[in-house]
Parts: C-alpha cells; sequence; structure tokens
C-alpha cells in the first residue's frame, strides 16, 4: 500500500519538473510573442496572431497528440521513405515541456503584450530621448514596470499550467495522476489515492500563489503607498 | 474519436519536434515462468504496450512491476516465440497512435476486437473472452430466462450487456433499466431499486460479489457469449501489414494453450476458464 504512494510521490516530483521546464520555456515564447506583436512589422505581427489564435483556440489534448503522435508518426514515415530501417523515439519529457511551454507560451504572449501596453508611453520615449538603445529600455523601464501588470494574469496562466501537466500521462510521462489512477485500479479503492493526488497539487499551487504574492507586494512598492 | 485523431495527427505530421531520441521502457515483470534451459544471451526485444489500469488484467503491484493476467500472457508469448518482452505503459487514450508512431510493436492490454478498430489496426485471434453473466439474489428460483419475469435489472448503458438485456430479457417481461456507471448499478441494487444485473463475469465478480454488499447474490443461467451481443473477444493489436509477427503470436497462442501453460495462468486469476468457447 505504502508503495503507491512512494510511486506517486515520485509521480510528483515529475510533475514539478516538467511544470517549471515549461513555465522557462513558455516565458520565452511569451516575450518573444509580446515583442513580435508590438513591434509593428507586419510579418511578425501576422505569425505572433497566428500563433496565438491557433493554440488558444485549439484544446490542449488534440495540440498534445498532434504534436507528439504526429510527429513521430511524420518522422518515421519520412525515415522509412528515405529507405531507413530505424525508428525514432522522442523523449517524452522534453516533448511534454515543449508541448506545454508551447501552448502557455501563447496565454504568456496575451498576458505580456497587455502589461506592456498598460504601462504610460511616456516611459518609454523618455528612456529613448535619454540615448538609451531598445535593449536597456527594455531592461530597465519596461520589464520592471511590466512585471508587475503582469504577475496577476502569469499566475492565473501559472496555476492552468501545472494542472494541465495531468494530462501529459498521454504522451507516455508517469506523472501523478496516472500513477494515482493506477494505484487505485489495482486496489480498487479510487478515493484514498485521488484525494492523495488532489492534495498535492494543493500544496504545489499554494506554495506557488504564496511565492507569487510576495513577488507581487515586492513589484507594487511604492505605487501602492503613493495612491493612498 | 480514436480515428478522428489519427486523420488529425497525421494531418499535423509535418509539425515536428524534433528531441532527444531515448526512451526508457517501464520495468519490466520478473518472467514468472523460468526456461530451462539457458537462453542465448541477446533474445530480439518485443515492445509491448500495456495500461496499468485494468485489475486483475493489467495492473502494478506496489512496488511497481506491471503484472495480471495481460502480462503473464505476453510473458508466455515472448517465452513461446523467443523474443524479450518489454513494457511500455500507456495511456488508454493514446494507445493506437502510440502504436502507430512506433513506440510499440503490440498492444497486450485487455483491448477487444472491435469493427472500428480493425479498420485501423490489425489483430491476432482472441487470447481471452470473459463470459456476461446474470447476477440476482441466490435464493431466486430460477429454471430459464422465463423465471426471471417482472424482475428489474440494471445494465451499464450502452454496453454488449445492454444489448443482451434488450435483446433476450425484455421479451420475457423483464424491466431492463440503463445506468450511465456499472457502480451505480450496484449501489441500486443495495437499496432494493434493481433485482440484479447483467455484467462481464470479472467486473461484477471483483466490483460487486467479492464484496460485503454482494453478500447472497451470484450467477444464475447459463455464460453469455453469443457473437451477435458480445463481439469476438480480446486479441493482441499489432500495426496493419506486420504478418509475420501477427503469425507468430496466432502460433505462440495455440501452444501455450495446447502445453498447459495458458490454463495455469488462468487458474492464477480466475477460478473459471477464461478462454471463452
Amino acid at each position: 500500500m505504502s508503495g503507491y504512494y512512494a510511486s506517486i510521490l515520485q509521480g510528483a516530483l515529475l510533475t514539478v519538473g516538467v511544470s517549471l521546464a515549461a513555465l522557462v520555456f513558455a516565458v520565452l515564447l511569451g516575450l518573444a510573442g509580446a515583442a513580435a506583436k508590438l513591434s509593428g512589422r507586419p510579418v511578425l505581427v501576422t505569425l505572433a496572431t497566428v500563433y496565438t489564435t491557433l493554440v488558444r483556440g485549439v484544446p490542449e489534448l488534440v495540440l498534445m497528440l498532434l504534436i507528439f503522435y504526429g510527429g513521430t508518426i511524420g518522422l518515421n514515415n519520412l525515415l522509412e521513405a528515405l529507405g531507413s530501417k530505424a525508428t525514432v523515439d522522442i523523449n517524452p519529457f522534453a516533448a511534454g515541456v515543449l508541448t506545454i511551454g508551447f501552448i502557455y507560451g501563447a496565454y504568456m504572449t496575451e498576458t505580456f503584450r497587455g502589461a506592456i501596453l498598460s504601462i504610460p508611453k511616456g516611459q518609454m520615449e523618455a528612456a529613448w530621448a535619454f540615448g538609451m538603445g531598445r535593449v536597456r529600455t527594455f531592461l530597465r523601464i519596461t520589464a520592471p514596470q511590466m512585471v508587475r501588470y503582469a504577475l496577476p494574469g502569469f499566475t492565473n496562466n501559472w496555476l492552468v499550467l501545472i494542472k494541465a501537466t495531468a494530462l501529459i500521462s498521454l504522451i507516455g510521462l508517469q506523472e501523478m495522476t496516472y500513477l494515482a489512477k493506477q494505484a487505485s485500479s489495482a486496489t480498487r479503492e479510487p478515493f484514498t489515492f485521488f484525494i492523495f493526488a488532489a492534495g498535492l497539487f494543493l500544496v504545489y499551487t499554494s506554495v506557488s500563489l504564496w511565492v507569487l504574492r510576495k513577488l507581487e507586494r515586492r513589484f507594487s512598492m511604492g505605487v501602492k503607498r503613493g495612491r493612498v | 474519436m480514436k480515428i478522428l485523431f489519427l486523420s488529425l495527427s497525421l494531418i499535423g505530421a509535418a509539425a515536428l519536434v524534433g528531441c532527444g531520441k531515448t526512451e526508457t521502457p517501464a520495468p519490466a515483470a520478473p518472467a514468472s515462468e523460468t526456461s530451462a534451459a539457458p537462453a542465448p544471451a541477446v533474445l530480439p526485444e518485443l515492445k509491448v504496450a500495456i495500461d496499468p489500469t485494468y485489475e486483475p488484467f493489467t495492473f502494478k503491484t506496489s512496488d511497481g512491476k506491471p503484472t495480471g493476467f495481460d502480462v503473464d500472457i505476453a510473458e508466455a508469448l515472448c517465452n513461446e516465440i523467443k523474443r524479450k518482452c518489454v513494457y511500455v505503459e500507456q495511456v488508454w487514450d493514446s494507445m493506437i497512435p502510440g502504436l502507430q508512431a512506433k513506440k510499440y510493436d503490440v498492444i497486450i492490454s485487455s483491448m477487444s476486437i472491435t469493427d472500428d478498430r480493425k479498420k485501423v489496426v490489425d489483430f491476432t485471434d482472441k487470447y481471452y473472452n470473459t463470459p456476461s453473466r446474470i447476477v440476482v439474489r441466490t435464493d431466486t428460483p430460477f429454471t430459464d430466462l422465463n423465471s426471471l419475469k417482472g424482475k428489474s435489472i440494471g445494465v451499464l448503458k450502452g454496453s454488449t450487456q445492454e444489448k443482451y438485456a434488450m435483446g433476450d430479457l425484455k421479451p420475457v417481461g423483464v424491466r431492463v433499466v440503463p445506468y450511465e456507471a456499472q457502480d451505480q448499478v450496484y449501489l441500486d441494487i443495495k437499496s432494493g431499486r434493481l433485482d440484479g444485473t447483467v455484467a462481464d463475469s470479472v467486473e461484477v465478480t471483483g466490483g460487486f460479489l467479492r464484496k460485503p454488499e454482494g453478500q447472497g447474490y451470484g450467477f444464475v443461467g447459463p455464460v453469455l457469449n453469443d457473437v451477435k451481443y458480445f463481439g469476438y473477444g480480446v486479441g493482441i493489436a499489432l500495426r496493419q501489414g506486420e504478418t509475420a509477427l501477427r503469425d507468430e503470436l496466432n502460433a505462440g497462442i495455440k501452444a501455450i494453450r495446447a502445453n498447459g501453460v495458458y490454463e495455469s495462468i488462468s487458474k492464477k486469476y480466475f477460478d473459471f476458464d477464461v478462454y471463452g468457447e
């Protein structure tokens, strides 16, 4: 019995690993996407718009099947057409991170875009007037202010992303929901193990919320006090 | 549903994701039958997909080893065709896409042979076919189906058992009540709204008869396995066109049926012959 709990705990580690790695990837994609959308260059704007529209409009489950299985089948067919006997096996951890990151990058794009638009334009114009380059303006002026506006939306995305990891068992990763399902079916005691897994999710999200609330307080220092 | 996903994935084949190429297979179960002669050092692998969420056919022990009737059959077959079984765990929803993507060679995970699935994968001959049975109170007088007249029987909606109950029981005056889930049937038997059920014999044994609320209930009537209602049984799925492997496996199934290995595995899990007719 305790063996099942241990395996679910191991699955929880995997869930934490996949979600954190996917978050990094999603933030990078989100920043790139927001930059593209605000760049004003038609090609970049179109690309980013297609990305966010497509990804936010298609269910995650379908996207995962498409990217993982479609990708593998395509690669294998390609190899076969080239006359090779080898078969490709995509690493499921990398695939899970990339797929979830790719999906949540679209949500992050919109969150960051909205946050950047909330900063008064004069701030950036003043920086340029002082002779700061684009990169320096972003790092010193835009980014610190953007974080404050982006955090609420970011928190939401993060919580949904954590729960989306429950879908990655679909591509062959043994995360905790799947392990809980295995344990409950082996023992025919569904509630014991699902409640345990739900509790672990709750712990994870609560810790995240606590950290993010600290961050939010830090980044709105001065602003709230000034408003009183 | 699965066909839709498949065609979608084929369309999406262009959107490739390049990643690493390693894959850690699930730990193999220890071979239950120790082979007499020392096997040649390296046997070619046979990658077997299982979804270990279906006790007692495929499930995991608490230390994480795949086990169950399906797994024992897989081991016996690998032994027979001189391959080494390597287990890959896969969720049921993506079982067939994974086969198409060559993540594994065969599915040995209690997959029923159906006409819909036959359109996208090939099947071996069946390796088991659990019959369905009628379950009522053991003190119910029963001579033939007519003695069930006036009784209320619960069945799972959309199941083969529902087809059977509507076809054979309703005409003799049984009240057939469909439910969304089989455990709701058990709850309503307990509450007295139902007199019994028609269900897969293995499911009803583990889920009801062996539990306290199943006390005083038991099977009546014949073993139900009419192909008209219940289909072809459970087989091993493999990619279309792999006829050599399919023939090997079919020969393997025949061999373990003949040499008694099948029977001893069946006895380990069930108190009846799980192969069916």
